[in-house]
């Protein structure tokens, strides 16, 4: 019977609900496998795993469960070892470099921060700082719409005109959030989102970054933000590929 | 423009789903020593809020967004203040911003809260475990 792993901790390990299940129809009890001061969050694999929304929601519900309690590492989701003998190996193998992790981690969570554009709003602010698109608009208004090619000329400036206020946007998000992180990520590439960053925060410092992002919906109506945290630091268990100080104008999409 | 559901309060917008499942597949420590379960099939979670295709058909569809938009709501206003579209999208778009964002603020993911839901929806009293994990992240 093979190993599902979901993460990572300290021994004992995160006191876990009773009858907490993970992964599989039906869901497999999670247990952990104890070795060198570490304990892996584990439970039987199921044949024929797939990626489905339910398995993945499991893992995290696991993960999510565990880290209420203790920072864990979080494995990204299909990680199965042949047995509980390989899972409790790799963590003698690796127990420092586990532990080193974990104590870098101690106390912070990921918050993932993605924003998007109101479309009429972008489209409202778009012309009120440029009065030739506006002036454009009202032309083309009092023409009944304009013709084809005037109608492509405004869709063309003002097309422009909302990618440059995406960037402009983006940058500012970034100048804005990254003070309360102390590492930040791109999150993974999607479209539709001008920004999505994932940001490695502090307890101490969550509720100043919900306030920046409030205060940033408040003041630039045009942004959609959408905030999921405190959040297992997905993104932030290996060293490699997080920085500080990630390129701005970099869009996610 | 965004499809996403408003988030309301004490709810769970699949949209919020999906953007914790992309950092479970995406992200998380790899070790190379598991055998990773192959991801074959996971279109499920490529969604695309919105589509963007540079060119004729994005500039007409700008063009007549252009027409159709309330010009005099702003017009009285000296531009380039936030506030000015502010006021305007205030019943709309902002409203839904601000429900997210009171969801955020309470630190409790939705994705979290729906999973464990979902999970026990055949146990019993799930909001009690959701207002427990709440005391106790406290």
């Amino acid at each position: 019977m093979s190993t599902y792993v979901y993460g990572i901790a300290a021994a004992p390990g995160p006191p876990l609900p009773d009858g907490l299940t993970g992964v599989g129809d039906p869901p497999r009890p999670v247990r952990t496998v104890e070795r060198e001061g570490l304990v892996a969050l584990v439970s039987d694999a199921p044949p024929e795993l797939r990626p489905k929304r339910r398995e993945l929601l499991a893992h995290q519900r696991v993960l999510a469960e565990a880290g209420a309690h203790a920072q864990v590492l979080p494995l990204r989701f299909g990680s199965v070892s042949a047995d509980d003998e390989t899972a409790g190996g790799v963590l003698e193998e690796r127990a420092e470099h586990f532990r080193e992790r974990l104590a870098a981690l101690e106390g912070k969570a990921e918050y993932n921060v993605k924003a998007a554009h109101h479309e009429e709003a972008v489209l409202h602010r778009v012309l009120a700082d440029r009065p030739e698109l506006r002036a454009a608009t009202e032309a083309n208004r009092a023409a009944g719409g304009g013709s084809h090619e005037e109608k492509l000329r405004l869709g063309e400036q003002m097309a422009t005109a909302v990618q440059a206020q995406e960037t402009a946007d983006e940058a500012l998000l970034r100048s804005v959030l990254e003070p309360y992180a102390s590492e930040v990520s791109e999150g993974p590439r999607s479209t539709g989102w001008l920004a999505n960053l994932s940001l490695l925060v502090g307890e101490e410092s969550a509720a100043g970054l919900l306030d920046a992002v409030d205060e940033l919906a408040e003041l630039h109506p045009q942004l959609d933000l959408r905030v999921n945290g405190p959040l297992p630091p997905y993104s932030f268990v290996e060293r490699t590929g997080a920085t500080a100080d990630p390129p701005v104008g970099h869009a996610a999409r | 423009m965004t499809v996403a559901p408003a988030q309301q309060q004490g709810g769970g917008g699949t949209g919020n789903l999906y953007d914790v499942l992309e950092l479970v597949l995406d992200r998380g420590l790899v070790i190379d020593a598991f055998v990773r379960v192959s991801l074959v099939g996971i279109e499920i979670l490529k969604i695309d809020v919105r589509v963007v295709v540079a060119g004729v058909d994005t500039y007409l569809r700008f063009a007549e967004a252009c027409n159709r938009l309330d010009l005099e709501s702003g017009r009285n206003k000296s531009p380039g203040l936030p506030d000015v579209v502010g006021e305007m999208t205030e019943s709309g778009a902002r409203g839904k911003t601000k429900g997210a964002l009171s969801g955020a603020a309470q630190t409790v993911s939705d994705a979290y809260r729906q999973a464990r839901e979902e999970s026990r929806e055949r146990e019993e009293a799930p909001r009690r475990s959701t207002s427990r994990r709440k005391e106790e992240r406290e």
